[in-house]
């Protein structure tokens, strides 16, 4: 289980381009739920599991995971438990290896990194056989430099890698939206079908209206910073891709009203 | 026949600075330049322990560590005060030289008459083939010395390459050259990156100290000023080797940076024989890395030019 409370970053503080791109956030995710995170750009969506990761400290609040404090833990420590697949599909593979070498890595997660041979016989059965279950026949291509499959390719590698040891927490930062609509649709599924399968713990942003309709128990929409709406449980699964952007929409006209302008009306007409 | 064994072995014994530098520069993408304060390291404290009557073996191996120490030093100014790589090496580099005299204790360190590495294969080899000081080799008369450190630096630089490959395939390896690939995914990986660069420089520079040491053992000094320009020159051996081997596969990038090496001092021996003023060595090594540098974008350029060239016809 996930628990973030009340947590805050900022950006170049006391400084003319300060942004509070984080404040006071609370959230909860349940052990083995799925949660979509979803909002305008900027409302902090990105940053909120980057702090998760521990790229950056966060100003106040706390993060706790499966009731491990990780606030003052470096990203390298959280990530012992944390998956993660990023939006770039270049950012999560490293290309100059090869396909085998890049998963061997990942299996040694959580693992002493010593001096046995990163990559015997037995790892690249092991390797070869999760390929397999991608069916895009990348086990054919075991010792091919990644850097020269496609970005479906390494975004599908990428989150094998970042679930091949099940972790306590997957973060995808819209993993999806750097692919070709066929490979996003391929990717969409592998997710669906891995998480699932390990009932593993998973927050993931969003852009895509239906894929929020579809997959996940909870959405979580923010917006400048703050979490606006949390929808779980029936409403979730009766949510539609237009309800979201009547959200969208109304949240939109707020942002047209100066804040001092909204507080003469409200005092005057309420 | 002398000034090509000098040549060859001059090579080798350089190969460990070009596999540092290979290590910190091209798995690491680390412009390391602590390099030219490591060597001089390497063979002062080599120097001062062999003229203290210390076993050549042991000389030798403490100057290694002593560059290990070095890069550790670069490691952490880059990795705990997050100060760029270039500026970590030029501080450590211009502190090493003060370190160095004070170590010597005055400039140079003159080796000739003492128990060296050299003077110990000489004798070794001397001994198993009995009395003359020359060995005959195709029909060339050569000294049993050259012979001698010859036969066994390249048996070292073999051997160090081979542990280095091997070493390269491991879990820790592999993870120090995905460091330098792509360090965000380590991270992710759960792997504390900092800290694989601080191994990396570590081997990287005691490599580079170890080839000091046998390089002031061979030419039978030690100076403070011999580290200059060996950034340059390792630089120079690793790409030279690139454009021999033509492969990013490790084993390959390993051999053709011991190859590039020998051939680097080859092409300078023969260079120096037939005329070339010493003191242009290091301008014309600098010329040559920016050739090197800049010659592929130059090629793709010219390959653009005439492509659209022909589009237009």
């Amino acid at each position: 289980m996930l628990d973030i409370k009340n947590i805050s970053v900022t950006f170049s503080p006391g400084l003319p381009n300060e942004l509070k791109a984080l404040r006071c956030v609370t959230l909860q995710i349940p052990e083995g739920s799925f949660a979509i995170v979803i909002g305008t750009n900027g409302s902090g969506k990105s940053t909120l599991l980057n702090a998760i990761a521990g790229v950056f400290p966060v100003d106040e609040g706390c993060i706790r995971l499966g009731g491990t404090d990780l606030t003052r833990r470096p990203e390298h420590w959280r990530a012992l438990r944390i998956g993660r697949v990023f939006q770039n599909p270049f950012s999560g593979t490293a290309p100059n290896m090869t396909v085998a070498e890049n998963l061997a890595l990942a299996a040694q997660r959580g693992r002493a990194r010593g001096l046995g041979l990163a990559l015997n016989r037995q790892t690249r059965n092991l390797i070869r056989n999760r390929l397999e279950n991608l069916k895009m026949g990348l086990e054919n291509r075991l010792d091919t430099p990644i850097g020269s499959l496609s970005g479906g390719q390494r975004q599908a590698i990428t989150l094998l890698m970042a679930t091949w040891n099940k972790p306590s927490l997957l973060l995808l930062d819209e993993h999806t939206a750097a692919l070709d609509p066929q490979s996003a649709a391929q990717i969409v599924q592998l997710t669906n079908e891995i998480v699932q399968h390990n009932q593993i713990t998973t927050l993931m942003v969003s852009h895509s209206m239906a894929q929020v309709a579809a997959f996940g128990s909870r959405v979580v929409m923010m917006h400048q910073g703050e979490i606006i709406h949390d929808v779980s449980g029936p409403s979730k699964q009766r949510l539609r891709a237009e309800d979201l952007l009547a959200i969208f929409e109304e949240v939109r006209r707020g942002d047209q009203l100066d804040p001092s302008a909204a507080e003469l009306l409200r005092q005057r007409y309420v | 026949m002398n000034l090509l064994l000098s040549a060859l072995t001059i090579g080798l014994i350089l190969s460990l600075l070009a596999l540092g530098v290979y290590i910190s520069f091209r798995i690491f993408d680390f412009a390391d330049i602590t390099a030219d304060g490591s060597i001089t390291l390497g063979a002062a404290v080599a120097a001062v322990l062999i003229t203290h009557h210390v076993h050549p073996l042991w000389a030798t191996l403490a100057g290694a560590l002593s560059g290990g120490f070095a890069g550790a030093a670069t490691a952490l100014l880059h990795v705990r005060f997050r100060i760029h790589p270039l500026l970590s090496g030029i501080l450590v580099m211009t502190a090493l030289y003060s370190m160095n005299l004070h170590i010597m204790g005055r400039s140079n360190i003159p080796l000739i008459s003492e128990r060296t590495l050299a003077s110990v294969a000489e004798q070794w080899i001397g001994t198993c083939r009995g009395g003359s000081p020359f060995i005959n080799f195709l029909g060339w008369e050569i000294p049993i010395r050259d012979a001698a450190m010859l036969a066994a630096m390249f048996g070292m630089i073999t051997l160090a390459g081979i542990v280095l490959d091997l070493f390269f395939r491991t879990h820790l390896g592999t993870a120090m050259r995905a460091t330098g690939d792509n360090a965000q995914m380590m991270r992710a990986l759960g792997v504390d990156t900092g800290r694989m660069i601080i191994i990396g420089l570590i081997i990287s520079n005691s490599l580079i100290a170890l080839s000091g040491a046998l390089l002031a053992q061979y030419q039978g000094f030690t100076d403070v000023q011999m580290g200059i320009g060996m950034v340059v020159w390792g630089l120079a051996s690793v790409i030279m080797g690139e454009s021999l081997v033509r492969s990013r596969q490790l084993g390959l990038a390993i051999m053709g940076a011991i190859m590039g090496s020998v051939l680097f001092r080859l092409l300078v021996a023969i260079a120096l024989r037939w005329g070339l003023n010493p003191n242009d060595l290091k301008l014309i090594t600098a010329l040559f890395v920016f050739a090197a540098l800049t010659s592929p974008r130059l090629l793709a350029w010219i390959e653009k030019r005439r492509r659209a060239a022909k589009q237009l016809n």
